[in-house]
């Protein structure tokens, strides 16, 4: 169902969102300084003054990964029975005008953290079912986005509550479920006609066409990722750009889909407490596979720099189906080696034909 | 919901130094536990750490536990340092697979151990013992530094008079207390050697677990005198924190260790980057 929404109606909108929990919600903003202005993008709760709030047209800088897996967190104190089981409901929170790419990322974490019937994730479980998802499609595209090679849309297709369209006069609400409806149903809105319609194609038409020319050179080491994938690993020859890696783990930590973590324990304040923090760690670390005596199965730097790439691409594939991956380039624009992960590709492509 | 990344309970009721740097802890569990053999637990050192350790005692066993542990870094050496008869410690699992048992029926069973490597075959070997009519021979081939530093002495006697056992020892360098055989594991792989025990390779399956080097060379080694990749499981070691497949580390190929392991098929993995460090 689509509904259309009166551009200056946002704040009742965001004002209905209030009464479901906090929101959150990708903001804007231009930041002037003596050399001259910039545009950043952030995540921000809205609380009020929200009067001249209007969704970025791209994805935030920072992701939306941390509502379900905060960068550390406390698992467990023991022993305490208290901690064996955790309780079911969290507060509910709202994500405004979350893109397409992000949106993607939760679907893909959910399979390592709620798939494995054995092993479900208490606390990303509890997270993730108080989400409430407002999605916006992308008005336009950064350098960096790929998302379109991999096979995604720079528009939300499903698994929203809602997904919001800017059309020239109107918000075009599209409503992915129960309590979207619900939502929807505060604001009594009208019906979007096929007009209306027609200017949202032709506006996803447009982002995707550029997606598409900005990132035509990329697209054929994207097309053989599966082949890549199974052959690129065993072969020093195509990686050379990993050269330029430091080890940072800027990409992973940017990354909305890496989730790879480790379990550490403290003592507690009282006598006979102890605490488990679970906390981000990145593939791109020594420490991340070393084991006693300094063996390391990822020892040298370029295997190690090859493991995020096999991760995403193959190993996870063969898993579950789907790439790791949204394209939305955050590690790009991140990598302190000024790596590109669509040329690492190209790169490792050439070496699988060498 | 039932929290995954809880420690429950054991209370370290009995601990026996195996070696100057191996030590055997016997934990009375607070939640009735059972494992297959292989299966490993997460052990907690509260406010250290946590390390994964497979457990030696028999997996028939669910109210107590034998884990043997050696000292080689920061958890284990807070382990042998400070942590007496009546503290508790914690764990978590039974995670990984364990061996496939079904498959050794009717088969010839040689099982390789390296240094503490013999701890985790223990706890098969018993699961072995249990349905040794099954069984049709059991060869037991273990390797260590010298006789300071085998595990598990005092029970040698013991697997020996079984029938369908052959236990074969063998220490690194020669040493005034030992009469054994003397050279690495391996050379109780050669060809002339399980001539003379008499194993039958057709028929068999070959179960291993030691340091990574000497994983390599049994390897190459059982390949060499004949044996398939398809007959021979390795206890593969890698870096484990979650235990449950999420925490992304302790992989070969596409297999994690934690799930589709530790113990994995040679065919499985020989073709993948990296399967000796
Ligand atoms: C499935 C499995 C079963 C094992 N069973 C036994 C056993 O029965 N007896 C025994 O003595 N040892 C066993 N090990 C090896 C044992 O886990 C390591 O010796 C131990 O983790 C060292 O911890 P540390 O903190 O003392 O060492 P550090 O080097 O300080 O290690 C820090 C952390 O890294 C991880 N780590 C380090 N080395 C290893 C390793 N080799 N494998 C996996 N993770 C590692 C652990 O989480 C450890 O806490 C087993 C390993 C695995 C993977
Ligand atoms: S790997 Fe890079 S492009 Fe892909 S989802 Fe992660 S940050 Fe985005
Ligand atoms: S961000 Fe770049 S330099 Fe840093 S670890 Fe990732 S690839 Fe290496
Ligand atoms: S130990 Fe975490 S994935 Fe295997």
């Amino acid at each position: 169902m689509e509904v259309l929404l009166d551009k200056n109606r946002i704040k009742n909108f965001i004002e209905v969102l209030l009464g479901y929990g906090r929101v959150f919600a990708s903001w804007e903003k231009e930041i002037f300084s003596n050399r001259g202005s910039k545009t950043r993008r952030f995540v921000r709760e809205i609380k009020d003054n929200f009067s001249d709030y209007y969704i970025p047209k791209v994805r935030t800088f920072d992701n939306f990964k941390s509502f379900v897996l905060p960068g550390r967190f406390k698992v467990a104190e023991y022993p305490s029975e208290k901690w064996i089981d955790i309780g079911e409901k969290g507060e509910k929170e709202v994500l405004l005008g979350i893109k397409a790419c992000d949106l993607n990322s939760f679907y893909m974490i959910d399979k390592v953290f709620l798939e494995d019937s054995l092993f479900v994730d208490p606390f990303y479980k509890k997270r993730r079912e108080s989400l409430i998802l407002i999605s916006s499609d992308c008005g336009d595209s950064l350098d960096s986005c790929f998302c379109n090679v991999l096979g995604f849309s720079p528009y939300p297709e499903k698994g929203f509550d809602i997904n919001i369209v800017e059309l020239k006069e109107f918000y075009l609400l599209e409503i992915g479920s129960k309590i979207g409806e619900e939502i929807s149903k505060n604001l009594s809105l009208n019906q979007a006609g096929k007009k209306e319609l027609r200017e949202r194609d032709e506006k996803r038409r447009k982002v995707k066409d550029k997606l598409e020319k900005q990132n035509r050179e990329f697209s054929k080491a994207f097309f053989y990722l599966e082949s890549i994938a199974e052959q690129a690993f065993d072969s020093d020859s195509g990686w050379e750009l990993g050269s330029a890696c430091v080890s940072c783990g800027a990409c992973t930590n940017v990354c909305p889909v890496c989730y790879c973590f480790t379990l550490f324990d403290r003592k507690g304040e009282k006598e006979n407490n102890y605490k488990r923090f679970m906390v981000w760690d990145s593939c791109q670390f020594k420490g991340f596979s070393q084991m006693a005596g300094g063996l390391n199965p990822r020892f040298s730097h370029i295997d190690q720099f090859k493991n995020r790439y096999y991760h995403k691409f193959f190993r996870f594939y063969k898993k579950f189906g789907v790439y790791k991956c949204t394209g939305c380039g955050r590690c790009i624009d991140n990598c302190l080696g000024g790596i590109d992960m669509r040329e690492v590709f190209l790169g490792a492509l050439e070496g699988v034909k060498r | 919901m039932e929290n995954i990344y809880y420690p429950h309970k054991g209370v370290v009721k009995e601990i026996k130094e195996e070696t100057p740097k191996i030590k055997t802890y016997r934990l009375k569990l607070d939640k009735k536990l059972s494992f297959r053999a292989g299966q490993f637990m997460q052990l907690t050192v509260p406010g250290v750490g946590e390390a994964p350790f497979t457990p030696s005692s028999s997996p028939g066993e669910v109210e107590e536990m034998e884990i043997t542990i050696m000292r080689t870094g920061r958890v284990t050496s807070v382990l042998h340092k400070e942590v007496k008869v009546g503290d508790f410690l914690g764990l978590r699992g039974p995670f990984g697979k364990g061996y496939p048992i079904e498959k050794f029926i009717g088969k010839e069973i040689l099982i390789v151990g390296g240094g503490v490597g013999l701890a985790p075959l223990r706890s098969l070997i018993y699961a072995l013992f249990d349905r040794i009519e099954e069984i049709k021979q059991i060869y037991i081939c273990y390797g260590a530094k010298s006789p300071e530093d085998q595990c598990f002495k005092d029970e040698y006697k013991d697997w020996e008079r079984k029938k369908k056992v052959s236990l074969n020892l063998t220490i690194d360098e020669s040493h005034p207390k030992w009469k054994g055989t003397v050279g690495l594991v391996t050379c109780l792989l050669e060809k002339d050697y399980l001539k003379k025990i008499g194993i039958d390779i057709k028929n068999s399956y070959v179960v291993s677990c030691g340091p990574d080097v000497m994983l390599k060379f049994v390897t190459f080694k059982l390949l060499e005198v004949g044996f398939k990749p398809e007959q021979i499981y390795l206890s593969m070691n890698r870096r484990m924190s979650c235990g449950f497949g999420k925490c992304a580390r302790c992989n070969i190929g596409p297999y994690y260790l934690c799930k589709d392991g530790p113990d994995m098929c040679y065919a499985d993995i020989k073709d993948y980057p990296n399967v000796f460090c």
